[in-house]
């Protein structure tokens, strides 16, 4: 029997076997021995959450696209498959056309979260791709990687050829043209890999040689051959309209996470969150247009017949024209029955209208992230939020008829204390009142008020990423403290443990060594670790344990102003010293303008003509 | 609308839910004028003879759709196929009336096709199949989600033969299917393998072949053309 046909007989055995089938309408099959570049795309969590992923709708249509380049689809098995795989010798297989990963030429992971990071490893020994860069030979696929978290590669160093630092869609094209030059030219692997560090964007980590002080911390990252740039910076593409994007996308047959549309209405946010990675790696703001918008949801949707469209972007609410453009959407789309929601809902943007809107389709729970308690520590994260804000604009959702309502915190940030939490509870508390004001025959029944409360993980290129990390027994006492005081009538809280957003903490500001430690983990058994049913925290300790390192180096550790991170060779295009001036002012509880209103000179000023808000004059 | 469509081998895993929310999205591509529900959770307007269960192939499939408009059966079945994916493709298309009685409650019978993986496991199969059809009581254990209970299957056992296709053993079986009772392959399979004494698992692909209705002289009838 081949493996395919193994294949077949375990899918008649696993719990969710719609998972592995493929052939969704909207998915590609080119003919291999046609195409000259393979491509593998590899999503390092289930297929569930890998379909609910814009970038590799992206990526997909985008490889796809080129006649010379195919892309097949990669996910991370669930552990019953992962049983039979093993015991039937069956290889990791493509989505598309079912041929094991280490056929492709170039295989490439997507690094959304840090705790998928032990997935990437049981996906190339099951795909028989050799773990370490420096065991592949000639015939082994490159290994390439880009997301978010491949602003700091180096706990995956060991492990991937090249890192795609910034946005994915110019510089995919250009480095699978440089791997297509191995195969046309016969490059070897070491030729192919310098030619990559060529291209702006692409950091080769073997090309660099890191030196330590003898307390752990970096002394300095030296490139080793002249290919290899001193830092490496990000892409940016500056033209949304002209950068490509999906007019079909793949449909799954069964329910994925965010089943329906996703239109990425923008990329980047102005408000300058201090926590949030996300904000300032994806700088500078860039709006796609009115115009745009309604060609491709219009599009979209007659290609996936889905039932619904969501604005995707960092912060919705600050798109230039957002009730226009919910009207018009609306408008188009009242006839083909599509709704429209908006996720990342910012609750001081101008929405009234649009709400209101919003609910002749559909009356779903509403979203607010305060992020924090009281208006000093929202002051200190930067949140430019109000507590006259929120209220406001749960009054108008309570009075408009909603029920629901989310309330997003964090614990753990910097300056934190016990009133901080209590402001927490006081303000769940104000959210019931507001419902309870509304004249019981104008509002609608069961109040459902959810409190989440995450852990503040300390990131790259944030202002924080001096901060440490709160013990994790500290981080158990607030929260028995945060479930005496939301102990609210009409409140539920949700609170997280804190062992995963340790280990978060410990690979987000990881450097090299962190390689070995998740390797060590990897042969533990860790797999699936950001599933609580699979995360094994033990496992986790003994690996640090077995490699001579200490987590709380990584995690709860308060770094110096100098101090040289694993990931200053890495160029986002926001300055060290505007984080370290954002770092200082935080713990003054000062807060900073959204760049709308000015610029902050947070070093993006220095590329031209990549910002629209950027001042030349600015420091 | 009356369509006759295809479940295709390799999704063959995909449930009735799934597979009624594709026909949805497929009919929500083709951007042909189909019926929706009143009401505040507008749903399109469409009915199943039958539920196929998960892991079986279906080869002609019925389905009945409000259309909000006059539609012609080949434009129906044109802008359809180009609208489903490769392996959910309509193969004919009927325009019927809004008085078309409910498909489900003229469901009568299933033509199964049941290919037996392991070909020596085919052989005795069908070896012990005269004997088995030869008693006057075929026991089976019919499964629901509360329960186990013994029935005879005999009586809704319309026919049953074994035949090679490619060097395998096929089972080829017309049994009753109503929606108050119904005989289920894995039914047939386990009384089958008593008969032949074997105990290891069997492995089988389940293609349902057609539907059927009976027609006026109480003969069965494919359910597509009633």
């Amino acid at each position: 029997m081949d493996y395919r046909e193994k294949f077949e007989m375990a899918l008649e055995k696993v719990q969710k076997a719609p998972r592995y089938t493929g052939g969704e309408m909207n998915t590609t099959v080119k003919a291999w021995d046609e195409t000259p570049l393979h491509f593998g795309f590899c999503f390092p969590d289930t297929y569930e959450v890998g379909m609910s992923h814009l970038g590799l709708k992206i990526l997909y249509g985008l490889i796809n696209r080129e006649s010379w380049s195919l892309c097949e689809r990669f996910f991370m098995p669930w552990t019953d498959m992962i049983e039979l795989m093993q015991k039937e010798e069956i290889p990791l297989l493509s989505m598309e056309s079912r041929r094991p990963l280490n056929e492709f030429d170039v295989i490439g992971f997507t690094l959304q979260y840090e705790m998928s990071y032990s997935n990437i490893l049981a996906m190339m020994e099951m795909g028989g791709v050799p773990l370490e860069g420096t065991e592949r030979g000639e015939k082994d696929p490159i290994v390439v990687a880009g997301g978010p978290c491949a602003f700091n590669p180096e706990p995956l160093a060991p492990f991937i050829d090249a890192f795609m630092i910034g946005d994915g869609e110019d510089v995919m094209t250009e480095l699978n043209r440089v791997i297509l030059r191995r195969k046309t030219e016969g490059w070897t692997r070491e030729e192919c890999l310098r030619e990559l560090a060529k291209l702006e964007g692409v950091y080769v980590p073997s090309l660099y040689d890191v030196t330590y002080e003898e307390d752990g911390r970096i002394r300095a990252v030296t490139p080793n051959c002249p290919e290899a740039p001193a830092t490496v910076k990000k892409r940016v593409v500056v033209d949304l309209n002209n950068t490509y994007y999906p007019e079909e996308i793949p449909v799954p047959y069964t329910e994925v996470i965010f089943d329906r549309i996703m239109l990425e209405i923008m990329r980047g946010c102005t408000r300058g969150c201090r926590f949030c990675q996300a904000g300032m790696l994806y700088r500078p703001v860039r709006e796609r247009s009115l115009e745009k918008l309604t060609d491709l949801a219009e599009k979209l949707q007659e290609a996936t017949g889905y039932e619904e469209i969501s604005l995707s972007s960092l912060s919705s609410g600050d798109y230039t024209c957002l009730p226009e453009l919910i009207r018009t959407l609306m408008r188009n789309m009242k006839e083909k029955r599509v709704s429209i929601s908006l996720p990342s809902l910012r609750i001081d943007s101008v929405l009234k209208e649009s709400l209101e809107e919003t609910q002749q389709v559909r009356k779903t729970s509403l979203t607010f992230a305060p992020e924090a308690g009281t208006q000093r520590m929202r002051d200190v994260i930067n949140k430019g939020v109000t507590e006259e804000d929120l209220l406001e604009k749960v009054r108008d959702a309570f009075s408009g008829g909603w029920n629901s309502v989310k309330l997003y915190f964090m614990d753990g940030l910097p300056t934190e204390t016990e009133a901080d939490l209590d402001g927490i509870a006081d303000l769940a508390r104000k959210v019931v009142g507001e419902y309870f004001a509304v004249p019981k025959d104008q509002r609608a029944r069961g109040l459902r008020v959810t409190v989440s409360v995450s852990i503040f993980v300390p990131k790259p290129f944030t202002p924080f990423q001096w901060a440490p990390q709160d013990t994790i027994e500290t981080v158990f006492a607030k929260t028995e403290h945060l479930k005496k005081v939301l102990n609210i009538k009409g409140v539920t809280f949700n609170w997280h443990e804190p062992y995963v957003s340790f280990m978060e903490a410990c690979f987000a500001r990881g450097d090299r060594r962190m390689g070995r430690v998740l390797q060590k983990a990897y042969e533990k058994g860790c797999i699936l670790d950001g599933w609580n049913e699979t995360f094994r925290f033990d496992k986790w300790m003994e690996a640090f344990k077995e490699c001579g390192l200490d987590p709380a180096f990584y995690a709860n550790r308060e770094r110096e102003k100098d101090e040289i991170f694993p990931w200053d060779h890495i160029d986002s295009g926001i300055s060290k010293s505007f984080l370290w001036r954002e770092n200082e002012k935080a713990l003054r509880a000062e807060t900073t303008r959204d760049c709308r209103k000015g610029c902050n000179g947070c070093g993006l000023q220095k590329w031209k003509g990549v910002c629209g808000y950027a001042n030349a004059g600015s420091v | 609308m009356l369509a006759v469509f295809e479940k295709g081998e390799r999704i063959r895993h995909i449930g009735h839910l799934d597979i009624q929310r594709s026909v949805q999205r497929g009919l929500r591509r083709s951007g042909l004028p189909v019926a929706y529900s009143q009401g505040f959770n507008p749903h399109i307007l469409i009915t199943f003879a039958s539920a196929l269960s998960t892991g079986a192939c279906g080869k002609r499939e019925i389905m009945d759709v409000t259309m909000a408009g006059d539609v012609e059966a080949e434009e129906f079945l044109e802008k359809m196929n180009r609208a489903m994916p490769p392996e959910m493709q309509l193969k004919e298309a009927r325009a019927v009336d809004n008085k078309h009685p409910s498909l489900m409650g003229m469901v009568a019978a299933a033509d199964y096709d049941l290919l037996i993986r392991d070909e020596a496991q085919g052989e005795k199969l069908a070896a012990a199949l005269p004997e088995m059809m030869k008693k006057d009581q075929i026991m089976a254990t019919r499964k629901t989600k509360t329960k186990l209970s013994e029935c005879d299957i005999k009586p809704l056992i319309y026919s049953l033969y074994a035949e090679k296709k490619d060097g395998k053993t096929h089972l080829r079986a017309m049994m009753t299917l109503t929606e108050r009772e119904s005989c289920k392959p894995q039914m047939l399979l386990e009384a089958l393998k008593a008969q032949a004494g074997i105990e290891a698992e069997v492995r089988m692909l389940v293609t349902r072949e057609g539907l059927y209705g009976l027609n006026e002289t109480g003969a069965l009838a494919p359910l597509e053309n009633m």
